[in-house]
């Protein structure tokens, strides 16, 4: 199982710790409420080196990748930041990545949900021969929150803060380059920092020391789940594993369908072009109510759909989900019942529901 | 389908269908209308549109609905389902 390079400074702090897909993650922290207040109040800190990380030359990398990737790489402006995914054969999901092109390179961070050994395997096989493997020699700390902005201001300067969602910039720790992508998944400020091994745990330190300074905290994956449910952010570790399909998903945004070629391209298009049957779409449940993965939803004496990620929204004092529905009653404002035909009435909802504070920051204008 | 569905289904697919055909054209965004998830990221994440955009989608739901956005309300902009929101609340209150 592969360890994160900052496990120590985790095990010192009491983290719970999980396995996923042959990665060890930390799981929790603090308690559920600390960790996401940290997040929506102040920043809290997580450790995302369980990702998959690559470097790519970029005469090398650009074909190899925009041959695997949903999305158009070629289409990456210098400087930004591509979301989109690495299909299977069948156009199915296998990880959530970022691709970005950082002057000469791409560097790719993947969130997956296939067995790590094969993910590499992938992204390095045959035209990827020329990238190098970082999932080991980097770490990955992530910065989210809404003075997340505040922290890599006293780390790397205010000139960061001109930084554009969905960008990456080279900026020197102890006089060694880290990659800085502004790209976070909680609806909050979010920055991810990618460091050789050597420099992670000094990194972390600082970013630790500073986060307290705001009242932040350090904060488990889990977490992560309901801020991205909350914020209706795509998560790979929750719908996507139990849909997988990037159609019902409402992916079709980060899928380039112009683009001739890419990894189960044929089999997208084809169930593109037949319709999607079922679509993914946000419910809410009454204050008796909380959902769980798996229940169904009915209308009438009619199954319609099916519970694939829950979580509990602070902000809402409810229950959220995202339920998979027949594509004919897959819309928000309706009223279905919960577990059974005589089950409580849930409704599907909009989605995001909640409206975070960083909308209210312009760091342009700090 | 229940009939209670039916009349919900009918009156918010009718705002989705005229707001994203405008929104497409528009935009000249490379989808088909069912290419759009309702509750995807208009700014930023999602679709990745920006200031200028935000000002297009304004225009359009003022154009299909006859309904203006205040300005700087964000929250309004933030998926095809939460402009659909507003819409249809903006039409019950006409009445």
């Amino acid at each position: 199982m592969r360890v994160s390079p900052l496990k120590n400074r985790f095990v010192r702090n009491n983290a719970s710790f999980s396995e996923r897909y042959g990665i060890e993650v930390v799981t929790r922290v603090r308690d559920a409420r600390t960790e996401y207040d940290a997040v929506r109040e102040t920043v809290g800190i997580t450790d995302f080196s369980f990702m998959q990380k690559f470097r790519f030359p970029e005469e090398a990398g650009l074909d190899h990748l925009d041959g695997l990737m949903a999305g158009n790489v070629a289409k990456i402006r210098f400087g930004r930041v591509l979301h989109t995914f690495l299909p299977d054969d069948e156009g199915m999901l296998l990880a959530d990545c970022y691709i970005a092109n950082s002057d000469d390179e791409f560097i790719v961070l993947c969130e997956s949900i296939a067995d790590d050994a094969d993910v590499r395997r992938r992204f390095l096989a045959g035209g990827g021969r020329d990238g190098e493997d970082w999932t080991e020699s980097h770490a990955v700390i992530g910065v989210d929150g809404y003075k997340a902005w505040e922290v890599v201001r006293q780390l790397f300067g205010a000139d960061i803060l001109g930084l554009p969602y969905l960008s990456i910039e080279r900026y020197l720790f102890n006089d060694i380059p880290v990659r800085v992508l502004r790209c976070g998944k909680t609806s909050e400020f979010g920055y991810l920092i990618v460091a050789p091994q050597e420099l992670a745990g000094a990194l972390f330190d600082t970013v630790m020391t500073i986060a307290q300074s705001l009242n932040g905290s350090l904060c488990g994956t889990a977490v992560h789940n309901d801020l991205r449910l909350e914020g209706r952010f795509f998560n790979i570790f929750a719908e996507g594993r139990e849909v997988r399909d990037p159609l019902a998903l409402g992916l079709q945004w980060m899928i380039d369908f112009e683009k001739e070629r890419f990894i189960g391209r044929d089999a997208l298009v084809a169930r593109r072009s037949a319709g999607v049957r079922k679509k993914i779409i946000g419910i809410r449940a009454p204050d008796s109510v909380t959902f769980e993965t798996g229940k169904t939803l009915f209308d009438g004496d009619t199954e319609v759909g099916a519970v694939k990620a829950a979580c509990y929204s602070y902000q809402l004092n409810a229950s959220l989900g995202l339920a998979l529905f027949e594509s004919d009653v897959a819309y928000a404002g309706l009223p279905f019942h919960y577990g059974s035909p005589s089950g409580q009435v849930v409704q599907s909802i909009s989605m995001p529901p909640i409206m975070p504070k960083s909308l209210t920051v312009k760091l342009d204008e700090l | 389908m229940t009939e209670t569905l039916r009349v919900l289904i009918e009156r918010r697919a009718a705002i989705i269908n005229r707001f994203k055909e405008d929104l497409i054209q528009r935009l000249n965004l490379p989808y088909e209308p069912q290419d759009l998830h309702e509750d995807v990221s208009l700014l930023g994440a999602g679709l990745g549109l920006d200031s200028l955009d935000a000002l297009e989608i304004v225009l359009c739901v003022e154009n299909c609905f006859g309904i203006k956005i205040p300005d700087q309300n964000t929250s309004i902009l933030r998926s095809i389902n939460t402009i659909v929101d507003y819409v249809i609340a903006r039409q019950e209150k006409r009445g």
